[in-house]
């Protein structure tokens, strides 16, 4: 499928740019929305790709539920203070992390620059998925025939997740070293 | 071309392959039947959770050893298998849970953190372990990955009320994501390059036509192997260790020592080898990996062991001691394909390695007192003569770990130095046997501080958990037992490896 150039410029450029903010500011509710920006160009690549489904299900579940969690999540627990000081890291570590990263960029951008192969088309043509009846009934089917493991793996993963932050979040501890901790950092 | 996705054999399933899953349904039963216990006032979850997580662990492991030597069963489109090899390291898993958990159940009374959810994510990480050791699709392993990973980072941070613990429990959740992230990265760029998740389809991909073998499918490759060698904890990406183990509760860090260890290496093995390691690699790839694997056992061998020489806390000699006991396997790694053995020492030296650890982990968690203070080395000045018991215990698994006969950790890394010997990796084994001397130095030390020093402190007089003796004396046991009758586990371990 020939997807147009400039589009695809545009949104990973911009995927791109947002990554690299999400990292670097200071400010969390700066980073969360960047990362929303970050998952809105994901959608459009996705929907240049012709897989409008997992492109709304991104802006649905990415950049609407998640985040919005995420946002909520910042608010509650009023992270807004950084915790991090970039300045306490020393300058030659911050050299030597850039310099291994430029380095792990170039290695990426030759490697992908140099392959040639051509890999072969698989089942899911345009045309194949169209007759098997769309994006949507075609991911569903395989969701409960091919890939019934890796689905029903991830419903236990939340599951485990759920529990998790339970056995975290659950207010029993003795909360007087909890407080008194939390005054030593303040 | 027509799309047939609702294949009938996909929606159906046979005796033999539901006889496969038992333990893993074993274990999913049982830990969905824990979270409605654990909400039952009237049953007393800490009771009733306990048990049947007791109960759940023993019966799954009974009946994954009556299916071992089973010819393979491929289960859900082939996205998982399950043959000898798995079944053998679900044999282990299980077994470090039933462990850990006999451990902590007094433990966690003593911290004042019994809570039900303890034991679920125990339960919830091992199906992760076994799924992962069983996984032939990237995906299965990357999700499986991550269940055994994050109850692990919630277990690690379990004593909230203590600082230390919830550091340990966020720099591994941060380091670990950005392990597991790598290992994805990887498994897409190698995606890219076959066309195919499914481990089982790579290998016959690689070996028909070579020309996929470009730089791009070495990056992927070492994506995927960097991220391993984060869980492993091989030495440039050992760093998180130390402070996670001493963090962790003491028998949260025994169940990572064996299980998360375990399970790492024999994924890391399956991927490998259907990565074309030792088979269908061009000769240049094979050449690299080996040279740069070399480097890292080395590396990890050496400074596990140097650096475990100025510990004073038993937690963290114990953690660097873990490092270069990776080092070590990773000999048999590199070994494997040119010894009459092949890769059957990892699996054997990985029992015998999770049984001391087990053992030793336990005995520190009912020394120990609350915290987890008292686990220097000054605390267990005479503890010969306090607790005659318990410092035989440690003796044996000390020895075990020093690699002194007639112990489990002898024999094992007997099996392993003398397959890398008819390798022809003669330097590496000299290079082992060095560093093995230096460990016993700290092993030892701890030796001479339980029977040659006067005993500090008055005898504590509080009764030991039954339960932890219990599994304190089978390990001890298991021990000694694998030490002199090697042979049958070593079959085993044959067997289990044999299936690739």
């Amino acid at each position: 499928m020939e997807i147009s150039p400039i589009f695809f410029y545009l949104f990973s450029g911009l995927a791109i740019a947002f990554a690299l903010m999400t990292v670097l500011k200071k400010n969390p509710v700066t980073s969360a929305f960047s990362l929303v920006m970050v998952f809105f160009c994901f959608a459009g690549i996705y929907a240049m790709l012709g897989a409008h489904l997992v492109a709304a299900l991104q802006i649905l579940v990415y950049a609407g539920a998640i985040m919005v969690l995420f946002i909520f999540v910042i608010m509650l627990v009023n992270a807004d203070i950084p915790s991090l000081d970039l300045a306490r890291s020393s300058l030659f570590l911050k050299f030597v992390a850039g310099a291994l990263s430029l380095v792990l960029l170039a290695s990426l951008v030759w490697v992908f620059h140099g392959f040639k192969q051509v890999i072969p088309a698989g089942p899911f043509t345009v045309a194949a998925i169209e007759k098997a009846g769309g994006n949507t009934q075609v991911v569903s089917e395989m969701l409960f025939s091919s890939y019934l493991l890796p689905f029903e793996l991830t419903s236990i993963l939340l599951l485990a997740a759920i529990i998790g932050a339970v056995a975290l979040a659950k207010r029993q501890a003795p909360k007087s070293k909890l407080a008194i901790d939390r005054g030593v950092k303040r | 071309m027509e799309l047939k996705l609702i294949r009938p054999e996909l929606l159906t399933m046979t005796a033999q392959e539901l006889r496969a899953l038992y333990p893993i349904l074993i274990l999913v039963i049982g830990s969905l039947l824990a979270i409605v216990l654990s909400v039952i006032k009237l049953l007393s979850p800490k009771f009733s959770v306990f048990f049947t997580t007791v109960l759940v662990s023993v019966a799954a492991g009974l009946v994954a050893l009556d299916f071992f030597g089973a010819p393979p069963v491929p289960l859900f489109n082939h996205m998982m298998v399950v043959d000898p090899f798995s079944t053998f390291f679900t044999v282990l898993f299980v077994g470090a849970l039933l462990v850990s958990c006999l451990v902590s159940f007094r433990y966690l009374d003593r911290e004042k953190i019994q809570h039900p959810e303890y034991y679920i994510l125990m339960l919830f990480s091992v199906i992760g372990m076994i799924l992962m050791a069983s996984s032939l699709d990237l995906i299965v392993l990357f999700i499986a990955l991550e269940l055994m990973s994050l109850s692990v980072y919630v277990l690690v941070g379990f004593r909230r009320a203590d600082r230390r613990s919830n550091e340990a429990a966020i720099k591994y959740f941060i380091l670990g994501s950005v392990a597991s992230a790598i290992l994805l990265y990887g498994a897409a760029i190698l995606y890219g390059c076959t066309g195919t998740m499914n481990l089982a389809e790579i290998l016959p991909i690689l070996s028909r036509s070579p020309e996929v073998q470009g730089p791009l499918f070495v990056v992927g490759m070492w994506l995927v192997v960097v991220g391993f060698l984060f869980k492993v904890a091989s030495v440039p990406f050992h760093m998180w260790m130390p402070d996670i183990y001493e963090g962790a509760p003491t028998p949260v860090t025994g169940f990572m020592t064996s299980g998360i260890k375990a399970a790492a290496f024999a994924t890391f093995l399956r991927v490998l080898f259907s990565l074309g390691y030792g088979k269908a690699m061009t000769e240049a790839i094979q050449v690299n990996v080996h040279d740069l694997l070399w480097v890292i056992a080395v590396a990890t061998m050496v400074v596990g062991n140097l650096i475990a020489l100025t510990q004073t806390n038993l937690k963290r000699m114990l953690a660097y001691s873990s490092i270069a006991h990776t080092g070590y396997l990773m000999i048999g790694l590199l070994s494997g394909h040119k010894s009459e053995f092949g890769y059957a020492p990892i699996a054997m030296y990985l029992v015998g390695y999770s049984i001391m650890n087990l053992g030793a982990f336990a005995l520190l968690s009912m020394v120990g007192g609350r915290e987890d203070h008292g686990l220097n080395l000054q605390d267990f000045s005479g503890l010969g003569k306090r607790e005659p018991w318990l410092a035989f215990a440690m003796s044996v698994f000390l020895f075990s770990m020093a690699g002194v006969p007639p112990t489990a950790g002898f024999v094992s890394k007997y099996f392993l130095l003398y397959g890398a010997v008819q390798a022809g990796e003669v330097p590496l084994v000299v290079i082992a046997v060095l560093c093995s001397a230096v460990s016993v130095y700290y092993y030892l030390r701890v030796l001479v501080y339980m029977y040659m020093k006067d005993p500090v402190g008055a005898p504590s007089g509080s009764r030991h958990s039954l339960w932890a003796g219990a599994a304190l004396t089978a390990m001890v046991v298991l021990t000694l037992q694998v030490g002199i009758m090697p042979a049958r586990l070593f079959e085993m371990a044959r067997v289990a490896l044999a299936s690739f």
